[in-house]
C-alpha cells in the first residue's frame, strides 16, 4: 500500500498530466503487480477449491498464481496487501443491469419493435453508479435496454472500470433483449401476449431468413452476397449462439413459451432475466433444454397466496433441479451494489450460502459466456478481484478493495463507498 | 468459570432486585388468575446486560418476573422450551405503516393482518403508527398501545425562514413564561396576592414550545442535511429540549453538535445520496453515518427505507428485515452490539418507552424474538414471536414460512404446489 500512497501524494501533480493533451487517462494506468496474502481465496474454480491462508498474486491485469501463503514467496516489484482476516473473492459478475448508462436511454420507445439499437451507446464510464457498484465488488456488468419494448435493442458486457468505452468494454453486442410480457404491454392500448408472441416470431423468423442468407454465402462464396442490413446483422450472432438472449421473462406462461419458442423452436441460447412469481414451477422444462440460464430477480421472493406460504425463488429454481442459476439486481431497481444482498436475501428465504456466491460469480459469468475470463480466481483469468472482511453475502462484510483487470479501482481505506 | 460467575451473580441480583422476585412468591402466585409464560433454556441476549445462556424467563401477565437458572415454573405456567435459539429483546420499530392500526390503534388495528404477522416474522412486537406506540398483539387488543402522543412535531428549516421565526418566537415567549413563573414564586414570598402570569396565553404552537421546555414532551423533525442537523442542534441546545431528528443522512458531518445537544436520531444506513461536488462542505450520504453518530455518543434507532410490508418481492428492504438494516450499519463500522440496540433498547429510548420494551430485564413487557441464530446474519429466521407473554407467531405453525429450513434443515423438500405440481413427473 506504500507504493499507492507515494502515487497518491503526487496525484495533483499527475492529475494535470492527466489533462495534458495526449497523455494517457488517470484510470488507465499501467496494471499493478499485486501480491495479495489473505485468510481465505474463494476460487469458484470448477474444483470449488476455497484456500484458506493463500496468496494470489496479480501481474499484467491477470492472475498469475493461486497457491498456500506457506510456500508461496512475493517476488520483489509486487506491492504487498497483506490482510490475514479478508477475504479475496473473484469480481462480483451483474447479468442484468440497467444503471451503468444513462437512464434516460434506458429504452427508446419508437417502435414496438426496435432491435437495431445498442445500450453500447448510452454506457456513461465513471458515473456514480459505476463507482458505488465498485464499491460493492461489483466489476463487471451486463448493461441492457429496459423491457419497454417487445425486442429493445442489443446489451453490452462491460467492466466498471476505464475512462471511455474503449478500456471498459468486453463485448457488443453483449446480448439480444427480448421482453415477453408485462412491461411491453403498457407500450400502447392493445398490445397483448398474443401479440407479442407474433410479433417475436415474425421478426425472429425475418432475422433468421436474413441469417440463413449470410450462411450459404459463407459456405459457397459463388453465391450470391446478400445484402448488408444493419437493423438485422446482429441477430447473426444470436443465432450463431456466440451472443445470448436475456429474456424478461416471469411467471409460469411466460417462460413456459420463452422456453418453448425461442429456446427449443429457435435454438437460441436464452437467459431467464427475472424468472419471478411461479415460474420456478417450469423447472422440469428448463431442465429439459439443459443450456437455460435463470438468473433469478429483482424479486426474490413470491407470495403463493392459495397457499399462503412464502417462496424463495432460488430456493424453489434449486429444489426443482436447476443449477445454472445466479441472482440479479436489475440495477436500478435494486442499487447495483446490492448485488451480494440478493444473495443473501435468496439465502435467508431458502438458498445456501455458497451456492448463492457460486450465483453472483461463476454462475453469472458462465450465463453471460465470460467464464473462460472471469467469475473465478484462476491462473490466466482476468484479475477482477474483490477483497472483503468476511463473507460477501452477509451485509455486515464491507468491500475494502476492488480490482479490475489488476488495477486497484475502489480503496475503502481512503473513502468507504458502500 | 468467571464468566459463569458473572452470569449467576447478575441472575441473581434481578432475582433480589425483581418487583415480584423469589422463588417462594413465584410458585404461590397471590392472584389465582395470573397468567404465567415461561421460556427456558434460550441463550438470552439481554441487550442491557450480560448475554446469559439457558436461563429461564418467566413472565407473569405479560411482564418479565424472573431471570435465572433456578427459578421455579409454576405448575400452571405455559412452558415454551427453546434449546439452542437465542431470545432478544422483541424489536421496536420507530416507524410503520400498516403492521398496526392508524389513530387510535384501538380501533383500527386488525390483529389478524398479515402485515401484522409478517412483521412479527421479522421479530417486530411494537411499532409506530402515526403518533402512537403500539404492541403486535396478535390475536387480541389487550395492552396493545404502549404510549400516545408520542412527539411533538416540529418544523425549523432554511426553506421555510417564516416557519423559523415563528418557532423561535414560540420557544422565546415559553422561556419568558416560565421566568415569569419562576419570578412569581419569588415575588409570593413578600406578596401573596401577586398575580400569576396566564398560561393560558399561550396557545398553539407557545402550548407546545411550553411542553418541550417542560421536557413534557419530546420533539421530533426531518432533517437531513448538516446545516438543518445543525441548525436543529444548536435550536435544542440553547432552549434545552429533548429533540428527535428523523433521517440525518448528513449526521456524519454534524455529528458532534447533535452529540451536545442531546439529539436523538432515527436513521437508514442504506440511504443512498451522491455526493453534491459543488458543494464546499461535506455532504451526502454514508454508510458509516451509524458509526460516526454512535462514536460521538448520539443514541439512534434503525428504521429501513420502506417502513411498512410488501410481499410483491423485492425482498430485504423493508420492516421484515429490521434486522438487516441495522445489519448494513454494521458493514459502516458499527459495532454489532449497537446495532442491536439501534432496534431495540435505543429505538425505545427514542420514542421514550424504554421502561416498557428493548430490552430483558426483570419488570419490563415480555416481548421477545426468538431466533435460530445470531439476529444480524442473513440466514436467521424467527421461530417464535411474543408479545406480552404471549406466543403471537410459531414459524413452524403458520402456513408463510415453515417450509423454509423447518428444524434447521437446509436441505428440506420444497413444499407441494397447486397446478401444475405434477409437470415433470409424467
Amino acid at each position: 500500500m506504500k507504493d499507492t500512497r507515494r502515487v497518491l501524494r503526487w496525484f495533483p501533480l499527475l492529475a494535470v498530466f492527466a489533462i495534458w493533451p495526449g497523455s494517457r487517462p488517470a484510470v488507465a494506468d499501467q496494471p499493478q503487480h499485486l501480491a495479495f496474502r489473505v485468510g481465505k481465496v474463494v476460487t469458484m474454480d470448477p474444483q470449488n477449491r476455497v484456500l484458506n491462508n493463500a496468496v494470489v498474486l496479480v501481474r499484467n491485469g491477470k492472475i498469475e498464481k493461486v497457491g498456500p501463503a506457506e510456500g508461496t514467496s512475493i517476488p520483489k516489484r509486487y506491492e504487498l496487501i497483506d490482510r490475514p482476516d479478508h477475504w479475496l473473492v473473484p469480481g462480483l459478475v451483474e447479468a442484468h443491469n440497467h444503471s451503468a448508462g444513462s437512464g434516460r436511454d434506458l429504452h427508446d420507445y419508437v417502435y414496438l419493435t426496435n432491435p437495431g439499437l445498442r445500450t453500447l451507446e448510452a454506457l456513461v464510464p465513471e458515473s456514480n453508479d459505476i463507482k458505488r457498484a465498485r464499491a460493492g465488488g461489483v466489476t463487471t456488468v451486463h448493461m441492457i435496454p429496459g423491457s419497454g419494448n417487445n425486442l429493445s435493442g442489443f446489451g453490452t458486457l462491460t467492466k466498471l472500470a476505464g475512462d471511455n468505452v474503449e478500456q471498459m468494454l468486453i463485448q457488443s453486442p453483449g446480448s439480444l433483449k427480448i421482453s415477453q410480457a408485462g412491461n411491453p404491454e403498457r407500450y400502447w392500448y392493445g398490445v397483448g401476449r398474443t401479440f407479442m408472441y407474433y410479433n417475436l416470431r415474425q421478426t425472429l423468423q425475418k432475422a433468421l431468413a436474413y441469417h440463413r442468407q449470410w450462411e450459404r454465402y459463407e459456405k459457397d462464396p459463388s453465391a450470391e452476397k446478400p445484402q448488408f442490413d444493419l437493423f438485422w446483422h446482429d441477430f447473426r450472432g444470436v443465432f450463431q449462439r456466440k451472443v445470448i438472449a436475456l429474456i424478461h421473462t416471469q411467471w409460469y406462461q411466460v417462460v413456459m413459451s420463452s422456453v418453448d419458442m425461442l429456446a427449443k423452436k429457435l435454438k437460441m441460447r436464452i437467459v431467464l432475466g427475472h424468472s419471478t412469481f411461479e415460474a420456478y414451477q417450469t423447472a422440469p422444462l428448463v431442465l429439459e433444454q439443459g443450456d437455460i440460464y435463470a438468473s433469478n430477480g429483482p424479486r426474490q421472493i413470491h407470495f403463493d397466496r392459495r397457499q399462503r406460504k412464502i417462496m424463495g425463488n432460488a430456493a424453489r429454481w434449486w429444489q426443482g433441479g436447476v443449477r445454472k442459476l445466479g441472482v440479479n439486481t436489475d440495477a436500478g431497481v435494486i442499487p447495483q451494489e446490492e448485488l451480494p444482498y440478493q444473495a443473501a436475501m435468496a439465502c435467508h428465504f431458502g438458498w445456501k450460502p455458497y451456492e448463492a456466491l457460486r450465483g453472483v460469480t461463476r454462475v453469472p459469468a458462465e450465463t453471460l459466456m465470460l467464464e473462460n475470463r472471469l467469475g473465478s480466481i484462476e491462473v490466466g483469468k482476468d484479475a477482477d478481484l474483490g477483497l472483503w472482511t468476511g463473507d460477501p453475502i452477509d451485509p455486515r462484510s464491507a468491500c475494502e478493495l476492488t480490482v479490475i483487470d489488476g488495477r486497484i479501482v475502489y480503496d475503502a481505506g481512503q473513502q468507504r463507498e458502500f | 468459570m468467571r464468566r459463569r460467575s458473572a452470569v449467576f451473580i447478575f441472575a441473581a441480583a434481578l432475582l433480589t432486585a425483581g418487583p415480584s422476585a423469589g422463588r417462594a412468591e413465584d410458585s404461590k402466585p397471590k392472584q389465582p388468575e395470573a397468567r404465567y409464560f415461561a421460556v427456558t433454556k434460550a441463550t438470552v441476549h439481554t441487550v442491557t446486560g450480560p448475554v446469559i445462556h439457558g436461563p429461564t424467563v418467566l413472565c407473569k401477565d405479560g411482564k418479565i418476573a424472573a431471570i435465572g437458572h433456578d427459578v421455579a415454573i409454576p405448575d400452571d405456567a405455559e412452558v415454551l422450551d427453546a434449546e439452542g435459539f437465542h431470545l432478544y429483546p422483541g424489536l421496536v420499530a420507530v416507524r410503520s405503516s400498516g403492521l398496526v392500526g392508524n389513530e387510535p390503534p384501538e380501533d383500527n388495528t386488525n390483529v389478524y393482518s398479515l402485515s401484522m404477522t409478517l412483521g412479527l416474522a421479522g421479530g417486530v412486537t411494537t411499532a409506530v403508527a402515526n403518533d402512537t406506540a403500539a404492541k403486535l398483539s396478535f390475536g387480541t387488543l389487550e395492552d396493545h398501545v404502549v404510549k400516545r402522543n408520542l412527539f411533538a412535531a416540529i418544523s425549523y428549516t432554511t426553506r421555510d425562514p417564516n416557519g423559523r421565526r415563528t418557532f423561535r418566537q414560540a420557544l422565546e415567549q415559553a422561556r419568558r413564561f416560565l421566568r415569569d413563573l419562576q419570578a412569581h414564586e419569588e415575588k409570593k414570598k413578600t406578596d401573596p396576592a401577586a398575580k400569576p402570569p396566564d398560561a393560558a396565553s399561550l396557545k398553539g404552537l407557545n402550548q407546545t414550545a411550553l411542553k418541550l421546555l417542560r421536557h413534557e414532551v419530546i420533539g421530533v423533525a426531518d432533517a437531513d442535511t448538516a446545516q438543518e442537523l445543525k441548525d436543529l442542534a444548536e435550536l435544542a441546545e440553547r432552549y434545552d429540549f429533548r429533540l428527535v431528528v428523523r433521517g440525518a443522512r448528513e449526521g456524519w458531518v454534524s455529528a458532534a453538535a447533535m452529540a451536545r445537544a442531546g439529539l436523538y436520531a432515527v436513521i437508514t444506513p442504506r440511504t443512498r445520496r451522491d455526493r453534491d461536488e459543488r458543494s464546499n462542505h461535506p455532504n451526502g450520504s454514508s454508510i458509516e453515518n451509524a458509526r460516526i453518530l454512535h462514536e460521538h455518543g448520539v443514541p439512534f434507532a434503525i428504521v429501513p427505507g420502506s417502513t411498512s410490508i410488501s410481499t410483491s418481492g423485492l425482498a430485504g428492504r423493508d420492516l421484515w428485515q429490521l434486522a438487516m438494516e441495522a445489519a448494513f450499519a454494521v458493514r459502516g463500522g458499527l459495532p454489532d452490539d449497537a446495532a442491536v440496540r439501534a432496534i431495540t433498547i435505543d429505538a425505545a429510548r427514542v420514542l421514550g418507552i424504554e421502561h416498557r420494551v428493548g430490552s430483558i430485564e426483570v419488570g419490563k413487557d415480555a416481548d421477545f424474538a426468538i431466533v435460530d441464530g445470531d439476529l444480524l446474519h442473513y440466514m436467521t429466521l424467527v421461530r417464535w414471536t411474543v408479545v406480552n407473554g404471549r406466543v403471537a407467531y410459531d414459524k413452524q405453525k403458520d402456513s408463510l414460512l415453515e417450509h423454509i429450513r423447518p428444524g434447521g434443515d437446509r436441505d428440506a423438500p420444497p413444499p407441494p404446489d397447486y397446478w401444475p405440481r405434477r409437470l415433470g413427473e409424467g
